[in-house]
Formats: C-alpha cells, structure tokens, sequence
C-alpha cells in the first residue's frame, strides 16, 4: 500500500524503469522459449535415437548417399548385431529453406525392425504402413508435414512429382518424425534416385539402393564398440549413435541455446541497471524523509527493506508485465508458424516462474546499493536536505 | 536519579580542512523529569547541536578529557551501538521540529502511527493508538488528510502526536513555533503546556521565542557553545 504509493509518486520515471524490465522479461521469455523447442528438439532426437546405429556413406551427403543394400546382410552377422535392415531416407526438396526439421522421406520395409523399433509413434488417423503397401504408393505422414498439405485420410499427396494415397497420420511427436513421410521401400527407391546425378544412377540399381542401415544391438553390447566395428566390417561407412548425435548436434545445439539466452540476459541487466538509476533518484528526493524516520526511530535495516521491497516491486511488476507480453509474442508466434508446420517455441512453466523472479531479484538487488547508502545518511543532514 | 544527564559534551564540525567549528565547548546539562526546560540563545550558540546530541541525531565528540557521558533514566547512552541508539529514539524520546517533518506521502494518522510501528506497535494497536493521540492533540476529525491538506498549525500538532504516541520520557523540540504565527504559537505552546501540567510529559526546547522561554519552567542560556546560565535559580 505505502509501497505503491511510493512509486505512483513519480509516475513517467516508475513506468519508463518497469517498462525497461519489461523488455528485458519478454526477451528472456521469447529466447528462454526458442531455446526450449531448441533443446526438446535435441533431446526428441536423442531419445529416437535410442540405443541404435545408423550406417551410412562415407561419402556423406548428410547420410543421403547410396548404400547397396547387399550391406544389410553383411551388417547383420558383425557381433553384437540384434536387428539390422535397410532404410531410404532423403529431402524431399533439396532447396527447400525452412527453420527447423527439413521434410524428409523415409522408405523401409514394413516389419524389418524385428519390433525393436519402440520409439512411440500414434496414429493420429489411419493405420500403419504393413506387409500389403510394399507395391503401393501409400503413404503414412507426420503431424507437421499432414497440416502443412492440408492431409487427410484417404486424401493424395504429391511428393517430388509423385501422387500418393494417404493412409495413416501420425500424432505429433515433436521430433523427427513430425516432419516425415513413409513410404514403402520400393516407392522410395524410386522417388530416391530422381534426383541423383546420371553417372551415379547409372552405377546403382535402383532396386538395391538404401541410404542408411539400422542396427540394433544385442542386449548388453556396448554401442561404441559396436559401431566402431561396424565401420571396420563394411567399405566406406560412416556411423552415428545418440552419443555421437549429443557430442555433434547437441553441443552446437546447447551453444545456440546458451547464446539466445544471454542476449535476453544482457537486455534484462541493462533494464536492471535502469532500477539502479530510478532507486537512486528516488532516495535522493526522499532524503529529508529518510532523515526524518531515522529521526523518530527507524532502524537502518527498515529503511533499507521498505526501499528494496520498493525497487523489488519494480522489478515484480516489470517481470509479470514482460511475461505477459512474451506469452503473448510466443502463442502469436506459433500461430502463426503452425500454418507452415514450425512451431518455434516452447514455453515452459520453469522459464515463466524463474524468469519472473529472477526480475523480482534483480529490482531488490538493484535497490540496495541506494537504499544502504540512504540508510547510512546522517539523520540531522538528511533532515535539512531540500 | 534525573531523567537526563550530560556531562562535559563538545561538539566539533569540520567543515574545510582548515575550517572547523566548535559547536559545542564542554555543556552540562541535567533534566529532571516532569520538567519543562527552554534552551535560549542567539544564533550559532550550539542551541540546535545540543538537542541533536541529547536526542540521539549525533554523536558528541570522542576523546576529550573528562570523557562525555550522556546518561537518559541512568543508563550510559554513549556505550551504545547505533542500532540501541534508534530504539531508545523510538521508544524514550519523542521530537518536534520547526518544519514539522511529517512524511508527505502519508496521512496525519498514518505518519503518527509509523512512529508507533518503529516502537514495535505495528497493525491495529499502532492505529488506535495513533488515533488516540491525534484525539489528544483536538486532531481526530483530521486524521486522514495528508500534510499538504493541513494548515501549519495542524501539521504541527500531528507533529506532536506523533511525539507523544509512544509516551515517551522526554519530548524534544526544535523551535517548534518558529514558523507558526502568534496565535497558532499560543496554542501549540498551550498544548505543550497541558500535557506537561497534566501527564508530566518532560519537555526540552530549543526556542528564540522569550513567550515560549516564558512558559517553560526554567532556561537554559546557551552562548559559544557553552551554558552560560543553567535557570536553576527560577527553578527554584
């Protein structure tokens, strides 16, 4: 009460300093969002991963390099190999700019993992792809890729100039999968080697062709080693386990996330000095009412709590405010990508709270340095103060 | 025992390094209690310095020979840390200044009852009691209006409201009619006057006033920073 009625005294200079943490907030919420969706990204992409291997070229090309798929069987007798299949997978457009998990098509014969596949798809609408599709153009489509098309069952997609039935749509998994399209192995051979070039299309056949084995350890096989043989047994192959994927992605992933957050970091420290400035001019003009509670018999330390709770109000009020508007800029902001399928931001319940009272604290520590210096202030000096 | 006794105070200012003013030059003072007591003298005689020093607002200098000793109800004052210093201004001592000093912000019960919030009477009680006070002082049917809605006479008399909320051993004041004309003088003196006659409120006050001196049981006549008279003569 006596607090509010001490920052409504000087009403444009208390609005400018909330309006500075403000800012700062609604940054660290925005960014603090982005590097959620950045981070559960990351961590979706770990946990598709699992425990498995995936093979592919040396060559590289993203991994999205031809493969014969004689290797399979090959992969499938190096110990410690449970399950190991044969799998296409490639862009749907190359030179498609999109933020986010680029559109991928994903060709694999239904049933080949064994059922060690355990990543947790839901149908949406539909059914999988089974045994009966292999000759078929069917097609299975992730969340994002279903509402971005406008898919519905029984609906057709064109995918590299290809017409295909829909059959199934996934629920969304926040991952990978959300931007994918199954396809029968055939069907994906065949809109894979469109766009490769003719000297390489002329030395593959088309039939054999996979981008990428799958392997599966046996229970108890260390998948470093696994791996490690795995590039041993098979001629130019590269392979990437979720450890691999969170030393290479990850640390980058975690770099950006880092970054983002530090510029909403510095933006809130300007706006927390901003307090520092607000507090300062403010205990100068109450002076003479500072030295007058000392006078009647105010202790230092109220004086100093009656000043930080006032710049800590301050900083509660730009947080709550900052919040709102990054809440605001975030839904918005989903919104409007969820017509194209990215949703850029997470916003969680950790980074609404913390962010918060992380404003609360900075306004209380920016209020100390003024307040103690008041505190310290010779009462009969500050009673003759104008 | 006397309510307050003041041995050998000297109070130095250094204003410039070359500059120092002796405000105060070795003063004894002893307040009986239920006494009203005026300090006289004319500007610069270290009146104002005195009631600073014997209300807790500054330190007397350290280290002169023999060693100052402010004692209030007996109990050495000076050996005391700053935190004990602020309560026994909230709690034993009340002040009346010339400029009122009432916080702008709050209303003329809300600026009494502070001063019972600092003697540890929060809340509800620091109300009433704040109430109760602003009803001594002929006050109560003013107690929401802010200083500025006040006259100068009022504002005075919240002023010793709140002085007197805490009832405590000895009120001080800073020439407390020095801004007041000769009619809101005579009835803040009158108040003063009734609450020592009535309750033996001791009194001490700084004054240029000889009609203020005049009302007050005895003088203290103050010249260079020294007491020239003590007034225990008409005292007696």
């Amino acid at each position: 009460m006596m607090l509010a009625r001490n920052l409504a005294r000087r009403k444009l200079r208390t609005a400018l300093t909330i309006i500075g943490i403000t800012v700062g907030i609604w940054a660290l919420v925005v960014f603090g969002a982005l590097a959620s969706k950045i981070d559960l990204l990351v961590s979706g992409a770990h946990d598709y991963f699992g425990n498995k291997v995936v093979v592919s070229s040396a060559a590289g090309g993203g991994g999205m390099f031809p493969l014969s798929s004689a290797l399979v069987a090959r992969a499938q007798v190096v110990d410690g190999v449970d399950v190991a299949y044969g799998e296409i997978n490639t862009m749907v457009d190359h030179d498609a700019k999109q933020v986010g998990l680029p559109d991928e098509i994903v060709g694999l014969v239904a049933g080949s993992d064994r059922g060690r596949d355990t990543f947790p798809y839901r149908f949406a609408a539909g059914r999988p792809l089974g045994a009966s599709d292999a000759a078929t153009r069917n097609v299975v489509l992730g969340a994002d890729l279903a509402r971005k098309n406008g898919a519905a069952i029984g609906g057709t997609i064109r995918l590299r100039g290809v017409e295909f039935a829909i059959v199934g749509i996934l629920e969304p998994t926040l991952t990978l999968p959300d931007s994918q399209a199954f396809l029968p192995m055939a069907a994906a051979q065949d809109l894979y080697v469109i766009d490769l070039p003719e000297d390489v299309v002329k030395s593959i056949v088309p039939s054999d062709t996979i981008t990428h084995i799958v392997v599966y350890p046996t229970a108890g096989t260390d998948v470093e080693a696994l791996s490690a043989r795995l590039e041993a047994a098979l001629p130019s192959v590269t392979t990437l386990t979720a450890s691999e994927f969170d030393e290479t992605i990850g640390a980058t992933a975690n770099l950006l996330s880092a970054i983002i957050v530090g510029v909403g970091l510095i933006s809130l420290i300007v706006g927390g000095l901003s307090v520092v400035n607000t507090m300062a001019m403010s205990v100068n003009e109450r002076t003479r009412e500072i030295g007058i509670k000392r006078a009647i018999g105010g202790s230092r330390r109220r004086i100093v709590a009656e000043l930080v709770a006032e710049s800590g109000l301050i900083g509660l009020l730009g947080g709550l405010f900052g919040l709102g508007l990054g809440v605001l800029a975030v839904t918005l902001g989903n919104d409007a990508g969820r017509e194209s399928g990215t949703a850029l931001f997470t916003l969680t319940a950790t980074t609404a709270i913390s962010s918060v009272i992380f404003a609360t604290v900075l306004g209380m520590a920016a209020g100390i340095l003024p307040a103690t210096h008041a505190a310290r202030l010779d009462p009969v000096q500050a009673l003759r103060h104008e | 025992m006397a309510l307050l006794e003041a041995r050998n105070l000297h109070k130095t200012f250094r204003l410039g390094r070359t500059n120092t003013v002796h405000a105060l030059r070795g003063v004894d003072v002893t307040i009986e209690a239920g006494e009203m007591v005026a300090i006289m003298g004319p500007s610069g005689s270290g009146k104002s310095t005195l009631m600073h020093v014997l209300g807790l607002l500054h330190e007397p200098d350290r280290g002169t020979t023999p060693a100052p000793v402010l004692a209030i109800n007996g109990s050495d004052v000076l050996r005391q840390s700053d935190r004990a210093r602020t309560q026994i201004r909230a709690r034993e001592l009340g002040f009346v200044f010339q400029s009122y000093n009432l916080v702008p912000t709050l209303s003329a019960v809300e600026n009494v009852a502070l001063a019972a919030t600092y003697a540890g009477r929060g809340g509800r009680a620091g109300r009433n009691a704040a109430l109760d006070s602003l009803e001594l002082v002929g006050l109560a049917d003013r107690a929401a209006h802010r200083p500025n809605q006040l006259s100068g006479g009022e504002q005075q008399r919240v002023a010793i409201a709140r002085a007197l909320v805490n009832e405590p051993r000895l009120v001080l004041g800073d020439e407390p009619t020095g801004n007041l004309d000769s009619a809101r003088t005579a009835e803040v003196l009158g108040l003063l006057r009734r609450f020592n006659r009535e309750r033996g409120q001791s009194l001490l006050i700084v004054t240029h006033d000889p009609e203020v001196g005049a009302a007050c049981d005895r003088i203290i006549s103050m010249r260079d920073g020294l007491v020239l008279d003590a007034g225990l003569l008409r005292a007696a």
